[in-house]
């Protein structure tokens, strides 16, 4: 059966020049937004209570299908393991991840009711994954996406203090 | 008040010092400002009248926004007031004219019967009437000059108003620990446990508890678990000949003036009323050394006939069933209204209570609650209405300020036969306006109920709508945002110099799973289960209707495993038909879409071959890796998906690999091809080598209508197989004949006909059409698709092609322009 490798950014050469799709759009970005496109994303489908992977965070989106985080050199080996219980597809490359902080930029983009998250729900038009640590959000979305959301999250930024 | 805080700003180019706490209204109020704006209509000077922002008759330009109630705008430093909808002055304008003499001509609906003759003077008649027409004028340059943000809340309780019982349902829903927002068009005082919004102005209820609120240059939207509507009353006016002079106002202006600016409103006034409103009225003005000339209390005493007379539009005295009182300041009083606009649209039925003469809200939605006067509690017993009678040579007698809409319009209109108050609304434009009918609403029913002979019930009121109050257009637009797809090599080729152009970004759904051969058959017309591993087959996606949606490659990449590609701009719609007939058929197929998580270059040319082995290690000989085949192997160090297919009909590689990779990829193929001569190239010439090989653009030579059959790909549609999704339309297509063909063509006199022009045989009607058409470099002619009918389908036909105004002559091409027997590709 196929492994998918291609879908695999983990697995390139060592140098193989990784490129974040955040990176331009968020050079000289303010502290309170950051990239987290270079973490391991995997999306399982299955009985997610037999989820067991230690080092990896698992988010719930179905009963059965998940997104698993886990640190991005990890990412291979932690995959081969989920196969074993469940359809895991590598998709690193095609999330991209952000974190910001603070509740009212998230009011600015998002609909969603934060304090019902993790959800996944429309962020400015964009499907993404949004998650909640205190006034801290992780969200996760199509790569392609990223220079749109990175301009509307840095113009909300801007019109906090306007 | 704060007279500690100066504040200034200019009013047509003069300075105004006002205090902080003042409105534009009130500061202008102060300084001798009388007219405050011209009517819509008839250019009548108009004064202020509410100071609640309710009215129309203080809309000046603020900043360059047009339409603004200055009387509810808080003053800012070195904010630019302007009048608006004048010619010349606020007192003289040119356009009042219609004022004086345009009665006979623009009557009520007179837009509908007038200047429509001779109809060739239309133009000259719109240009006029759109100059004069309108209020406050868009600064079309302004651009984004101002910044409005919309900002997503929640609230467990929102209580709309800020009055005695809005702010008491705010503090006892805070007291039991819930979370509460209470919003308010003017000033609320702090409240313990509540969150105050104030300015902000709720614009309507919808369904879900979805409740925005105007901030200004925020537009929050609120999502309430439970809504409180505590909007209270609107004080009516009354309907009298002058009724609209500068110097008439109603009562809570009047006490707004006094008490919250501290301004003495006139020297004389005289007060009708038919509530207490216009008693305390009275007393403030005493209090404030205005002398009264008279109190009419109309629950004690029976008034005939009000007139109100002017000169140059200010009031001078009014006459009182026919005695004459000098005054300055008339103080009217009709009564309130509830405000319950909110809980119509939110679903509550209105009523009429013949005891108070007012609307009421009924059978109020769950989650929505109604407090305060708005119900009609604490709301005085009705009293007969005075006067609505305008006599001759009195004066216009307005029903509606913002529109000038008067009691002679609505009685012609009921003559007219608009006698229902909804055909009235839409014929006389009346409750249209600015103020939403919380001025003319219940006087318009009034005089509809009274002319018919009939109950103000019978009558019945309008619907309310959304929003509640004008709202500005930057504030509805919010922040623009509009997702945009970019690959991960666009920064890339950008730096090369690309050009782009938008066509979305590939959308590559990849199926996945036991059943999805099955599932595949089922989908295409073609046969993808008796494929090999890692061989890749052409697809057209059908409709139920048998008519083309979507093309793309599929790769078997193991016995479960299949790769699929789509057009990009279909790719969403593939996505959803897949998990739609997944679904339908039950079959449990797993479908990832994996479309972002891939780049995907294209290296084609006769030396592809060469600069591919220079970037992996992969056997890519013609019979290691032939025609149609697929492969997982690392190039440039990064694993990669290998599709060996030639849309533009050279020898060609398809690269899908993981995006973070995609410039690092692109750059090494440039570097391996560097001394080959390679060259990045687009869609253009792309389009130019895929039209050589008649290869069909899926949108671009299909439309909604185009099927295989008659779009010359029959060899695709294997009408043996059981059943496929439009297999039944395809049969009948089949059975009933081909009508028409997409064929080839080549120009004779190499003139490009443009996409889209029309096919003609022998001059006659049009037969088809031109889909695709470009210069071919490499064949030094003119060549195309285009629908003809399937007699003209044959090789070496010809018909006439409409370019630049004649006819050329064109022949038909089946089989492809370049390389026909496709010995390039398989090279």
């Amino acid at each position: 059966m196929s492994e998918l490798a291609f879908l695999s950014p983990g697995r390139a050469s060592a140098d193989a020049a990784w490129r974040s799709p955040l990176e331009r759009a968020l050079r000289g970005a303010p502290a309170e937004i950051s990239d987290l496109s270079l973490t391991g994303k995997i999306e399982i489908r299955g009985d997610l209570d037999a989820f067991a992977e230690k080092g990896a965070e698992l988010v719930r989106i179905t009963p059965t299908r998940g997104l698993v985080l886990c640190d991005f050199t990890k990412t291979v080996a932690v995959l081969e393991r989920l196969r074993d219980d469940f359809l895991a597809i590598d998709v690193s490359g095609t999330l991209a991840g952000l974190q910001l902080r603070g509740e009212t930029l998230m009011r600015r983009i998002t609909d969603l009711d934060l304090d019902s998250l993790p959800a996944a729900g429309a962020v400015a038009h964009v499907q993404a994954l949004v998650l909640r640590d205190g006034d801290t959000f992780r969200l996760f979305f199509g790569q392609e996406y990223s220079d749109y959301l990175a301009e509307v999250l840095l113009d909300a930024h801007e019109g906090l203090s306007a | 008040m704060n007279r500690e805080r100066e504040v200034t700003f200019s009013f047509c180019g003069k300075p105004i010092r006002a205090f902080e706490g003042d409105t534009f209204g009130s500061a202008l109020f102060a300084s001798g400002q009388r007219v405050f704006s011209r009517s819509f209509k008839y250019h009548r000077p108009r004064g202020l009248l509410c100071c609640s922002g309710n009215c129309p008759n203080c809309m000046m330009n603020v900043d360059g926004v047009p339409n603004v109630r200055i009387c509810a705008e808080p003053v800012r430093e070195g904010a630019s007031v302007r009048q608006q909808n004048v010619w010349g002055s606020l007192e003289h304008d040119a356009l009042s004219v219609t004022d004086k003499l345009g009665g006979p001509f623009t009557p009520v609906g007179f837009y509908y019967r007038t200047m429509i003759r001779p109809r060739w003077a239309w133009p000259l008649y719109e240009k006029f009437l759109r100059n004069v027409a309108g209020l406050g004028k868009l600064d079309k340059h302004a651009g984004r000059k101002n910044r409005y943000d919309v900002e997503h809340r929640r609230a467990e309780v929102l209580v709309i108003g800020g009055g005695a019982a809005g702010r008491q349902s705010a503090l006892a829903n805070a007291a039991v620990g819930k979370q509460v927002v209470l919003v308010d068009e003017g000033f609320v005082e702090p409240l313990e446990g509540v969150e105050v919004v104030a300015p902000g102005r709720a614009l309507g209820i919808w369904e879900g508890g979805l409740v925005p609120v105007d901030a200004g240059r925020m537009l929050y939207r609120y999502r309430a678990d439970h809504i409180v509507v505590a909007t209270g009353t609107v004080e009516q006016p009354l309907v009298f000949p002058g009724n609209d002079l500068v110097g008439v106002m109603l009562p809570d202006g009047v006490r707004r003036l006094i008490e919250d600016w501290a301004l003495k409103p006139a020297e004389k006034a005289v007060v009708v009323t038919v509530d207490e409103a216009g008693r305390e009225a009275a007393t403030a003005l005493r209090r404030a050394g205005v002398e009264i000339n008279g109190v009419y209390d109309l629950r004690r005493e029976r008034v005939r006939e009000i007139v109100a007379r002017g000169s140059g539009g200010i009031l001078r005295s009014v006459e009182i069933d026919g005695r004459k009182l000098t005054c300055d300041l008339l103080v009217m009083s009709g009564g309130r209204q509830p405000a319950y606009s909110l809980l119509s649209q939110a679903g509550a039925r209105i009523e009429y209570d013949p005891e108070r003469g007012v609307f009421l809200p009924t059978d109020i939605p769950a989650g929505i609650e109604a407090v305060g006067t708005v119900t009609g509690d604490g709301l005085a017993a009705a009293v007969p209405a005075a006067s609505y009678n305008g006599a001759s040579g009195k004066g216009k007698c307005f029903v509606c300020v913002c529109e000038d809409v008067t009691d002679k319009d609505l009685k012609r209109a009921i003559a007219e036969g608009f006698d229902s108050i909804e055909l009235a609304k839409r014929y006389t434009t009346v409750t249209m306006g600015p103020c939403q009918g919380r001025l003319c609403h219940v006087p318009s029913i009034r005089l509809y109920a009274r002319e018919n002979e009939k109950d103000e019930a019978t009558i019945g009121t309008t619907t309310s709508r959304p929003p509640w109050a004008p709202v500005t257009l930057g504030l509805l637009a919010g922040r623009p945002h509009e997702p945009a797809q970019r690959t991960s090599i666009h920064h890339r080729h950008k730096e090369l110099g690309a050009r782009m152009m938008w066509t979305g970004t590939w959308r590559r759904p990849h199926s996945y799973g036991d059943p999805e051969a099955e599932f595949l058959e089922r989908l295409y017309p073609n046969r993808f289960g008796d494929m090999k591993p890692m061989r890749i087959r052409y697809g057209v996606l059908n409709s139920d209707a048998g008519r083309i949606m979507d093309d793309g490659t599929i790769a078997r990449l193991d016995d479960e495993t299949f790769y699929v590609t789509t057009t990009s701009t279909g790719a969403g719609a593939v996505l959803e038909w897949f998990e739609w007939w997944n679904a339908v058929w039950g079959l449990d197929a797993e479908i990832v879409n994996v479309t972002g998580g891939l780049a995907a270059v294209n290296i084609a040319g006769p030396r592809a071959r060469e600069v591919m082995r220079r970037l992996t290690d992969l056997d890519i000989s013609n019979e290691g890796l032939g025609y149609l085949d697929a492969r997982e192997a690392q190039v440039a160090g990064v694993p990669s998906l290998i599709l060996r297919i030639g849309f533009v009909g050279e020898l060609g590689y398809e690269l899908h690999f993981p995006s973070p990779y995609g410039e690092h990829v692109w750059n090494k193929i440039l570097e391996a091809g560097e001394d080959f001569g390679i060259r990045p190239f687009g869609l253009e010439p792309q389009r130019i080598l895929r039209l050589e090989k008649m290869h069909i653009l899926v949108g671009q030579d299909t439309d909604s209508e185009s099927n295989v059959l008659e779009a010359n790909m029959s060899w695709i549609a294997k009408l043996d197989k059981d059943d496929f999704v439009g297999k039944w339309s395809l049969e009948h297509v089949r059975d009933r004949g081909l009508h028409d063909m997409l064929v080839g063509f080549v120009m004779e006199d190499g003139k490009v006909p443009l996409e889209g022009a029309q096919i003609v045989l022998e001059g006659t009607h049009p037969i088809g059409r031109i889909t695709s058409s470009r210069w071919s470099p490499e064949l030094r002619r003119a060549i195309g698709m285009a629908w003809v009918p399937t007699e003209l389908a044959e090789e070496g036909k010809s018909f006439l092609v409409t370019v630049d105004g004649g006819f050329e002559r064109a022949t038909v091409r089946l089989r492809p322009f370049f390389d026909p027997d496709g010995e390039r590709l398989r090279s």
